[in-house]
């Protein structure tokens, strides 16, 4: 047994070195931080002898650090406004950049393709510190741009950031604004990859654009629209921080729809600083996270086998 | 929280990878030390020192001269590590979890919290360290300082003397002032700024009679248990009651006013959402707002804004604990050093060449003496700009080229006039109650800067958000800070 398990080690020592600096990777920042989740269990509290020490050493308080996720009204707002603006993105992000990336992998001129890509792709790395900053200017109350444009219309201004039911649109426009580009590539990446050949018999045949679009480019992206969407399932439970903390600029007016998971972990924590309880709404949303890949790659799994993660 | 919960997550995967490995030899190590410094005359030790502030080009250089004169002094030598501002508080918090290797922490209500983070246990308690080897800062420092920097009856840490009460005033741009000859001598209350703010506001359509951001609180005659949080006991209580400060008269009253002001658009709009008021005071289109002072505060106000500012003030000075804990060095829990780093503290608050030359640098280099105790900064100070109020005994440093010969004795007649809060030295233990306060703070935020700042009718609101503090269990928390606080009466007062 043995000898027969280094023979396969010496056999694929070239393959096996090409994955280690990944396996390492993985095992310090993926698997030995898991041993700090029972942190989550703990009143953690600092000694002289180490984190270990410390870690190991602080008082059991059972499930106490979860306590305060779940013990208010807050934890239904939270929760809900979390899940539906997950959706809401993971859907529409689906359509809008699997749109653009036709959109762009459709037009001829190659160098104004470019052009729109890069345009398009820009937003994802502006910080959303920036973002919201950019929002302001158009939002802001007394010198907004869309202020200025109502008031000379001789429309009533808005008071942009004390009025909630505004902010869900605004919200999902902005997310959109910032990922659309940037998650379009990989599906521009997967219909460069597509055979033109199917498109030129599509078009002896007679196709038009919208049926070699529905026929050929469609299906044969589906895979990875899967593989897309099931990995965005498993972070729904964590939301956009910076979304939803700097571009609604932290108005206390608008928490009913703004608040979600991260949010409300932050403001909460900010002043007690309780490494247990930070490390209890991690973990909350990891599991939940988890779950949800397990149920939704067992759905796909029944629909198409071929399709599913694993 | 996305994003440094997973910062977190990768830095204690990374510090747990070294504790593990380091685990077997550190035992052994610090037994070890503790021998050395128990005998030794021999080796210096090195004290690691971590501060606030913009990392300096020259620290090193300067440390290094720092180092030649506590060696003579107190056989040790000095690395200082400085954390710039925004970084301080997370850096610090994961630096001390993983127990890396320091001395000398700076703390303060502010920046890597000093009481919390004392009874997470990371700072050494001093008390005796503070007797044996720190009678020269007893005898220097406002006493106020070390008993209102006490955490549950023991000292962790040494208070930077400075400016002991805090004392709200309001602040005015002269330039409006004197163009529409305005008179402030009379003006005291929130409610008798409004016949300035009203003809500001006639006469200067461009201008912001009130600059507030979403920060401000009305001044109320209470000390606060937790900076901004509703929990606040009265100044001149007799009782220690601990009281919502939402149900209060006098909040009510002057959330009502504030109200007014907004509507009569005194205030910014934006009053509730900004985070300072930066873009008023640059461009001068301000009127009044309202600032915590110092003395000399107005000739540095001019001297930051470029125009002349005057003050009045707007409270008496109280020493409260914020007050007290603004700038604190204490000695870390797992430093292996501590009576040296005691020594080093006690140099360092009473001996002017030590603590000036941890301020200003090298002589000759950074500055030049023009007189017995005043100095002009040189070209290389820039490579050595510190915070002067993060560094230990404010009141021995040198005199800058414009500051008045009496300058520390203003400081002095300020700091006795002070008043003490009945609460300076009672720290409210949230432990029991974190998952309460976690929901409070959410509340908080949500209704607190547009309550504060006017932006809301208090009459509608009001009542909402004391009824949400409710369910959030506001009650709870007020009636554990009671019971602490009474227990905290009966041993230390009479």
């Amino acid at each position: 047994m043995a000898g027969s398990f280094f023979r396969n080690l010496i056999r694929n020592r070239a393959m096996l070195l090409m994955v280690l600096p990944g396996a390492v990777w993985f095992l310090f920042f993926s698997y030995m931080p898991l041993i700090g989740t029972i942190a989550a269990f703990k009143e953690y509290r600092f000694s002289r002898q180490g984190f270990w020490y410390s870690l190991t050493h602080s008082k059991n308080v059972g499930w106490d650090n979860f306590k305060y996720l779940f013990n208010t009204d807050a934890a239904y707002t939270i929760t809900r406004n979390t899940l539906l603006y997950n959706i809401a993105f993971i859907f529409l992000g689906l359509v809008f950049s699997v749109a653009l990336a036709i959109i762009l992998s459709e037009i001829v001129n190659k160098r104004m393709a470019k052009l729109y890509q890069t345009g398009m792709f820009l937003p994802y790395f502006l910080s959303w510190v920036i973002v919201g900053y950019f929002a302001f200017s158009f939002l802001s109350m007394d010198r907004g741009l869309l202020n200025h444009t109502l008031e000379s219309f001789g429309i009533d201004s808005i008071q942009w950031y004390n009025e909630p039911k505004y902010w869900p649109f605004i919200l999902i426009f902005v997310s959109l604004w910032k990922s659309a580009g940037y998650s379009s590539v990989v599906y521009l990446a997967s219909i460069m990859g597509i055979d033109k050949s199917l498109y030129e018999a599509a078009m002896i045949d007679g196709a038009n654009k919208w049926q070699q679009i529905r026929n050929i480019t469609l299906p044969l992206l589906k895979p990875i629209i899967i593989i897309m969407t099931l990995l965005a399932v498993g972070r729904i439970f964590y939301a956009d921080f910076g979304l939803f903390y700097n571009v609604p600029r932290d108005s206390g007016t608008l928490y009913s729809v703004t608040n979600v998971i991260d949010t409300y972990v932050y403001r909460g924590l900010k002043t007690t600083g309780e490494i247990g309880m930070s490390t209890a709404a991690g973990l909350y949303q990891s599991v939940v996270g988890f779950i949800l890949v397990l149920v939704s790659n067992f759905i796909v799994r029944k629909i198409d086998k071929d399709s599913a993660l694993f | 929280m996305g994003k440094s919960t997973k910062s977190f997550g990768l830095l204690s995967a990374a510090l747990l990878s070294f504790s593990l490995v380091l685990g077997g030899c550190g035992g052994g190590n610090g037994n070890g030390n503790a021998a050395d410094s128990g005998g030794g005359s021999e080796k210096p030790v090195e004290l690691i020192w971590y501060t606030i502030g913009t990392p300096q080009k020259d620290v090193d250089t300067v440390m290094e001269k720092v180092s030649e004169y506590t060696k003579e002094k107190i056989n040790a030598t000095v690395k200082m590590k400085m954390i710039d501002w925004g970084d301080y508080q997370q850096k610090m918090q994961v630096l001390v979890a993983s127990g890396e290797p320091m001395d000398i922490i700076f703390t303060s209500a502010g920046g890597f919290d000093y009481v919390q983070n004392a009874r997470k246990g990371a700072f050494l308690q001093i008390d005796d360290l503070l007797q044996k080897y720190g009678k020269g800062i007893i005898d220097t420092i406002d006493p106020a300082f070390l008993s209102g920097s006490k955490v549950d009856g023991h000292n962790y840490g040494i208070p930077a003397n400075k400016e002991l009460p805090q004392q709200d005033v309001w602040r005015f741009n002269k330039n409006l002032l004197d163009k529409y000859n305005l008179d402030i001598s009379n003006v005291r209350s929130l409610e008798s700024l409004e016949p300035l703010l009203k003809t500001i506001k006639e006469k200067e359509p461009n201008v912001t009679p009130f600059g507030l951001d979403k920060n401000h609180v009305p001044t109320v005659p209470y000390d606060f248990l937790i900076t901004n949080m509703p929990m606040a006991v009265k100044l001149d209580t007799t009782d220690y009651k601990v009281v919502n400060i939402l149900e209060t008269d006098e909040m009510k009253k002057a959330l009502q006013t504030m109200h007014k002001y907004y509507k009569a658009g005194y205030i910014s709009p934006e009053a509730a959402t900004v985070g300072s008021t930066n873009d008023l005071t640059k461009s001068g289109n301000w009127l009044v707002d309202r600032a915590q002072t110092q003395p000399l505060a107005e000739n540095l106000w001019a001297a930051a804004y470029g125009y002349p500012v005057v003050s009045t003030p707007a409270s008496d000075p109280i020493i409260t604990n914020a007050s007290v804990q603004g700038s604190i060095m204490a000695i870390s829990a797992n430093s292996e050093h501590p009576e040296k780093a005691m020594e080093f503290l006690n140099l360092l608050n009473t001996d002017p060449v030590l603590r000036n030359m941890v301020d200003s640098g090298i002589e000759g280099v950074h500055y030049e003496k023009i007189g017995e105790n005043r100095i002009r900064n040189l070209e290389a100070a820039k490579n050595y700009d510190m915070p002067s109020y993060s560094l230990g005994n404010n009141m021995i440093l040198y005199l800058n080229e414009n500051d008045p010969d009496d300058k520390w004795e203003q400081f002095k007649a300020f700091n006795a006039k002070g008043v003490p809060s009945p609460i300076l030295g009672f720290n409210f233990d949230s432990t029991k109650v974190a998952a309460e306060m976690a929901a409070i703070q959410n509340v908080k935020e949500q209704y607190w800067s547009s309550l504060m700042t006017g932006t809301v009718d208090p009459d509608e609101y009001l009542p909402i958000a004391i009824e949400k503090f409710k369910a959030a269990g506001l009650d709870k928390v007020i009636a554990e800070a009671q019971a602490q606080l009474d227990a905290w009466v009966a041993e230390n007062k009479k």
